[in-house]
């Protein structure tokens, strides 16, 4: 009776052990066999099923020294190798169908297998960009930064304990909770100068310059771990430099194909993340006590001890501008934000069209000193010559240079109105749809017009409308407002209106809490405070009635306006057909941009 | 409106127009007011207008006058010939009436001499 139930149990679990087979040779290609190998295949179970390196090492290292784990990625099997044929024989009698670890505490199936899956990446190259200099400092030095990181004598709001581990923060606080620094509020404690020392040495081994604002003190203790992840990099510049001090530690890199690439951090090594590794990998390290760890006599497990890391970082002023968008928040953000055509042309209707309707008059008594640089460009033309002004305003570049035509256009009929008033030609139109010949210009100029147009494309289109009907050879002057009104340490026009603002060399950044959400949109924009630097690119500027205070119930009108980021307009303009970039400046919070059709 | 404007104004932005030129113009309000005579400025001038199209739009508005339909040679030194050009393209002024598109025959508003060629969403 006996007999045959063992008999029986054998067959059913062969026919189990066949299909598992089949599935693993199907899942990655690895042919079983029935004569014995160093390695081993465990068919029925891996991670997806819950199985952890460190169960498979504990299981297996008993038969015999380990010369590799392979745990498949998203897969429900796993691959061990032994030193030698004996003990992966050993291994295959006492587990394969006896050790009940598999899902639902059903015991494993194993396979010889003929050989060993390899990575795409080996195991020892590093991520692109990833650099372990190991002995970094001497164990002197590490006491002496140790003794830094203490966390129990001060507790304050920079100090804290997260979930998994300690952390303290010098220079800026990273906040966990935005995933960012707050740029505007560093810290009263900066780095500890007894950490300069570093920088020299980075530069010295190196020949890396890098200073860091900012330094993260994390203490792990063993079975602590911190999750996968990309430091956010609109936070930090390229690279990031950390420092592992009281343990070694192994932290994994991944990257979305499933790659990953287990990095053993030496106690005392120096581990620089730069490019790929630092913005297209993330890093994190497993919660477990020990780490398994390969050496030249095989796999081998280290307890981990208590950890410090110093990480060093510099915190980036303005955006992150890496090729890695999808990884990039800056990228995301800006381009996230972007204003769907439709919701566009109501935003500019509302916002912008409507608006100088309103304000046109005391809009035409603000404007009447010309620019010097747009004067410079219309006086440019010979005699004769014939310059659209799209978006004249009230036409104050239309009374300049007597020898040349100007005509003018807006989308405002009251504007156009005082242009009439003026004797100056002009008639209405928008700006994307100039009713112009092709080639019927020699100039055409577009002051502060393309910064009202709610996204790129319409942006786009609107150069390409003002390239149209240019002659060959014709020039076109484009002025945006910009988003940085502060340039070269030098205040512009627009910051030194407000009286406060002219003196004091520091600008007070104000941050706007106002936001107004445009209901048939949904499209939430930021109130811009007048007189200070932009927060946003996106925003609704305040039309304020000069010299009069407003009044309660007065209406308050707000214009959109798209300002731009450096090299932003230049960007647009580059990839044109023909057109060249004569010249691109900076002039009094714009930026302006000369082109050339050819 | 000058017919140097008009000169130059088409409704090729429109949604199936290919060309879109030249606008016929419906005038009501023809006036004409005197601007200052640039002999050198109206004979550089000369050679960026469409001469057909000027002689015919200063027709239609009953301001041809004895402006010849064919440029003359050596124009830049006939200063009888300049001036006449010169009130033609620069003091005829269209300040009530209507341009009209040649080839879908959609109508543009001339009101106090200020043509108005707004677009409507569904006509780009």
């Amino acid at each position: 009776m006996d007999g045959n139930r063992s008999k029986n149990y054998e067959k059913k679990l062969n026919k189990k052990a066949k299909r598992s087979q089949h599935i693993v040779e199907k899942q990655t290609g690895i042919r079983c066999t029935d004569s014995v190998t160093q390695i081993l295949a465990i068919c029925n179970s891996g991670l997806v099923n819950g199985l952890s390196e460190d169960l498979v090492f504990e299981s297996f290292i008993k038969y015999g020294p380990l010369e590799k784990i392979k745990m498949v990625p998203g897969k429900s099997c796993a691959f061990v190798s032994y030193k030698s044929l004996e003990s992966a024989a050993l291994a295959y009698n006492n587990i394969h169908g006896k050790l009940n670890i598999a899902q639902d505490n059903k015991p494993l199936h194993l396979s010889f297998v003929e050989s060993f899956p390899e990575d795409l990446i080996n195991k020892y190259d590093m991520p692109p960009g990833l650099l372990l200099l190991e002995n970094f400092i001497s164990e002197e030095e590490e006491n002496r930064l140790l003794q830094l990181a203490s966390f129990d004598a001060d507790i304050e709001s920079t100090t804290g304990t997260l979930k998994h581990r300690q952390v303290k923060h010098y220079g800026y606080e990273f906040r966990y909770d935005i995933n960012n620094v707050d740029k505007e509020k560093p810290l009263s404690q900066e780095i500890p100068p007894d950490c300069s020392f570093l920088w020299k040495r980075l530069q010295e081994t190196s020949n890396l310059f890098f200073e860091p604002d900012q330094l993260t003190i994390n203490k792990y203790k063993p079975g602590q771990g911190i999750p996968p992840h990309i430091d956010t990099h609109s936070a930090f510049e390229d690279p990031i430099v950390s420092l592992s001090m009281g343990s070694s530690i192994v932290m994994e890199f991944r990257q979305d194909n499933g790659s990953t690439i287990p990095v053993l951090l030496k106690q005392r090594s120096m581990l620089i993340m730069s490019g790929e590794s630092r913005y297209n990998w993330t890093h994190g390290i497993t919660p477990r006590k020990m780490d398994i760890i390969p050496t030249e006599t095989g796999l081998t497990v280290e307890q981990r001890g208590i950890r410090v890391s110093f990480t060093f970082r510099k915190v980036l002023k303005g955006e992150c501008s890496c090729n890695y968008v999808n990884k990039c928040d800056s990228f995301l953000r800006a381009n996230g934000r972007e204003i769907q055509s439709h919701s566009a042309v109501k935003l500019e209707k509302s916002y912008v069209h409507d608006i100088y309707e309103n304000i046109a008059d005391h809009f035409s008594d603000t404007r009447h000193k010309p620019w010097p640089n747009v004067v410079g460009f219309i006086d440019s033309f010979e005699a004769g010559s014939v310059l659209l002004d799209v978006g004249c305003g009230n036409g104050k570049y239309l009374a300049c240079n007597q020898q040349i035509l100007k005509i003018g256009c807006d989308s405002s009929s009251s504007l156009v109105n005082v242009c009439r008033q003026r004797s100056l030609e002009a008639y209405i139109c928008n700006c994307l749809h100039l009713p112009f010949k092709d080639q019927s210009v020699d100039g055409v100029i577009s002051i502060a017009v393309i910064h009202h147009l709610a996204n790129t494309e319409r942006r786009l289109q609107a150069i390409k409308e003002l390239r149209r009907i240019l002659k060959l050879g014709g020039r076109a002057l484009i002025y945006v407002w910009a988003k940085d009104q502060y340039k070269d340490e030098q205040k512009s026009t627009y910051l030194k209106q407000d009286r406060r603002n002219r003196k004091g060399k520091h600008l007070t950044p104000q941050t706007n809490t106002d936001s107004i959400t445009i209901t048939e949109n949904n499209i939430s924009l930021p109130v811009h405070t007048n007189r200070t630097q932009f927060q946003h690119q996106d925003v609704l500027v305040p039309w304020k009635l000069k010299q009069e205070k407003l009044q309660e119930g007065d209406k308050l009108f707000l214009r959109f306006y798209h300002v731009f980021e450096k090299g932003e307009l230049e960007e647009m303009c580059k990839d044109l057909d023909n057109v060249e970039i004569v010249k691109s400046y900076y002039d009094e919070g714009n930026w302006c941009i000369l082109l050339k059709k050819i | 409106m000058k017919l140097i404007t008009h000169n130059m104004l088409t409704s090729k932005c429109m949604k199936g127009v290919t060309v879109g030129y030249p606008l016929k113009i419906q005038a009501v309000d023809v006036k004409t007011s005197e601007v200052d005579f640039n002999p050198e400025f109206i004979s550089r001038l000369i050679p960026k207008v469409d001469w057909n199209v000027l002689c015919e739009a200063a027709e239609s508005v009953g301001f041809l006058d004895d402006l010849p339909r064919e440029l003359i040679e050596n124009y830049e030194n006939d200063v009888d010939f300049l001036k006449k050009a010169h009130r033609v393209l620069l003091e005829v002024d269209i300040i009530n009436g209507e341009l009209v598109c040649p080839e879908t025959g959609r109508k543009f508003p001339i009101n106090n001499g200020i043509p108005n060629m707004l677009l409507n969403e569904d006509e780009v």
